[in-house]
């Protein structure tokens, strides 16, 4: 990785968790509704993983916060306009901010069922092989959801038809308030990737240049005609499932335990030891993402609600 | 014009808009080395190449959401599924995905897939020989077309195959060697939304889907022996739904009977009924009548399933009823 790449990365992860901060700031006001899941503590796998990621790529990301669209350069106003259910946003407030969408970029959307996303993405794998193309779809997914009977078929799916996949699991630790070792018989999510005869990685999803080399691999992979990877990120859900969540399923002692792991510092540390980020730059970069969300928030409370009869548009083609 | 079968019918459209566009794929459990379990894709593989026609594994949640991710991503994939009754096995994919991902995502995308479903009692059992469109109807975002006879087998099938919609296709499995004439034109198309007039008549309005439609012919042929003339329509497309033509047909006759396939309650005949309560009350002289499948599985012995199963003699009776 180098220099350019480490800072964009970061300057995407301080933008995705200042943006949630201020998304839960704006929910807890009763300024928008809406639900968020929010990633807090996951942003440096999906900052650098999409960081991977050719523009004419596919996306299927996963529920778990905002990073995935910051770091797809997906403008934040159109992100807060879904969230609050007004015009200006992607989807016209037909999806809220679980359906952000954007064309443009091969955000193809979002599954409101957990799993969903596995056969889609197997599609979008389809459709670059049939057309001969050398794209890739890179498909997001938490712990919880590689227990869907869809991620079997499509893993295997994808391995018969050597489909340019790359499934990205994000394990962290819970889904909503089951543990995964109660919820999956394997340690490692990685090691079902046996079962389909593919990769099977498991990277520190905190870290991520591990991440973004391991994203990068299985990419080449998928591109050269190989066939599908799973790599499983381990990390954790530093806040709730949702905003507002009681959060009364874990101890404090855990949670306050995995936030001395919390990535952002981490990478802080580290790139300043290399001598690629100093304090001047990161209270300028701080700084940048405030003044950016600023502005899309101030965008957001100045767009109208969608017309009610809206809601008959869009069914059909 | 030709005369063909309704397999036939099915074939040359799959075949024609293969060659027409190159963005149109086929892919299912046992189509392309065997050619279908129905022998309706036979060849097709040979002709087009692994790329484009292929099998898959008995995985439908994963195939049938794979060509909803296809279309989204500029294929036209024709999906088939061995029975219509395996849609159950893909609810996510046929309701939630190819229904609901363009409403969800504000329209964002276009969603141009065609699920091939084989519908109809044919001695199979409760699970290999339902109609199960009204399901379907009842959820936003799908088109449905169950054709009758050949020429509309193909004309629908390439419309569907053109429309930019996800479009469940109801081919019944007894009616595929039904023959019938159709014309040689390349562009014949069946407009999804259109019914037809199978038989002109002012006594009664029998309406009639799928395999139920020759069945309703030949009540037609009984009944005008006896002196009553009945009209046969035949919707052809469940959604769109034709409404103005049931109405008009209505308001000349005056009396209705449904004859379908499906279940009792809840099925096209209880929603007709529920549209004719609003558009049409004043015209009815006689109350509607339904021939349906009593709120059965359908059983497997010949002797059970004809049974449960709408003949010509259920739907006979039910119009003399009316015509009485």
């Amino acid at each position: 990785m180098d220099r350019s790449l480490k800072l964009q990365i970061y300057r995407n992860m301080i933008l995705s968790r200042r943006l949630e901060e201020r998304i839960a700031e704006l929910i807890k006001a009763g300024q928008v509704g809406g639900f968020m899941h929010p990633g807090v503590g996951q942003e440096a796998l999906q900052c650098a993983a999409i960081a991977a990621l050719r523009r004419d790529d596919y996306l299927l990301y996963a529920h778990r916060g905002v990073a995935y669209w910051v770091a797809r350069g997906i403008p934040l106003e159109k992100v807060l306009c879904d969230l609050a259910g007004r015009e200006g946003g992607t989807n016209r407030g037909k999806g809220g901010v679980m359906r952000v969408v954007y064309p443009e970029l091969g955000v193809l959307g979002e599954s409101g069922t957990l799993g969903g996303c596995f056969p889609i993405a197997t599609g979008a794998g389809l459709s670059i092989k049939v057309k001969g193309g050398d794209q890739a779809v890179l498909c997001f997914f938490g712990d919880g959801t590689s227990n869907r009977g869809t991620f079997h078929e499509s893993m295997n799916l994808c391995a018969v038809r050597k489909l340019p996949v790359v499934f990205l699991c994000e394990n962290n630790g819970w889904a909503v308030s089951m543990p995964t070792e109660r919820s999956t018989a394997v340690r490692d999510i990685a090691d079902r990737a046996k079962g389909y005869a593919v990769p099977g990685k498991v990277v520190d999803g905190n870290d991520p240049e591990q991440v973004y080399d391991a994203v990068v691999e299985a990419l080449k992979r998928a591109r050269s005609g190989e066939g599908p990877s799973l790599i499983e990120a381990k990390t954790y859900r530093l806040w709730g499932h949702w905003i507002g969540d009681p959060d009364s399923y874990r101890s404090r002692e855990e949670v306050e335990k995995h936030w001395r792991h919390d990535p952002i510092p981490a990478f802080e540390e580290k790139l300043a030891k290399e001598g690629v980020l100093t304090d001047s730059m990161r209270s300028e970069i701080d700084a940048e993402a405030r003044a950016k969300i600023d502005r899309a928030v101030e965008f957001m409370q100045k767009q109208p609600s969608p017309r009610p009869d809206s809601a008959l548009e869009d069914v059909f083609a | 014009m030709r005369t063909i079968t309704y397999a036939q019918g099915i074939k040359e459209a799959l075949v024609e808009e293969m060659r027409r566009d190159p963005t149109v794929i086929l892919y299912g459990e046992d189509v392309a080395n065997f050619g279908g379990i129905f022998r309706i894709t036979s060849g097709l593989k040979e002709e087009f190449g692994e790329n484009r026609v292929f099998d898959t594994p008995i995985s439908e949640n994963a195939f049938v959401g794979a060509g909803v991710g296809a279309a989204l991503t500029g294929l036209r994939p024709v999906v088939e599924l061995q029975f219509a009754d395996f849609l159950f096995t893909t609810g996510d994919e046929i309701v939630l995905k190819a229904g609901m991902w363009r409403y969800g995502h504000g329209g964002a995308y276009k969603i141009p897939l065609v699920v091939r479903c084989p519908s109809g009692a044919a001695g199979v059992g409760p699970e290999h020989g339902q109609c199960p469109e009204a399901f379907f109807m009842h959820t936003p975002g799908l088109k449905i077309v169950s054709p009758s006879n050949p020429a509309d087998a193909k004309g629908l099938l390439k419309a569907a195959i053109r429309d930019d919609n996800p479009v469940l296709y109801f081919e019944h499995k007894l009616l595929y060697a039904a023959k019938g004439e159709i014309s040689d034109d390349p562009d014949y198309l069946v407009p999804l939304g259109k019914a037809a007039i199978a038989r002109e008549g002012d006594a009664l309005t029998l309406v009639a889907i799928s395999a139920m439609v020759p069945k309703a012919l030949a009540v037609a042929d009984r009944l005008a022996k006896e002196g009553h003339h009945i009209e046969v329509i035949d919707p052809r497309s469940l959604c769109p739904f034709d409404r103005p033509a049931i109405v008009e047909s209505v308001k000349k006759t005056g009396k209705i009977v449904v004859a379908e396939e499906s279940y009792r309650t809840l099925g096209v005949g209880a929603e007709i009924g529920a549209m004719l309560m609003e558009e049409a009350l004043e015209y009815l002289d006689r109350p509607l009548r339904r021939v349906a499948i009593p709120d059965v599985p359908i059983p497997t012995a010949t002797v059970l399933e004809q049974f449960v199963i709408p003949n010509e003699e259920k739907i006979y009776q039910a119009c003399r009823e009316l015509l009485a």
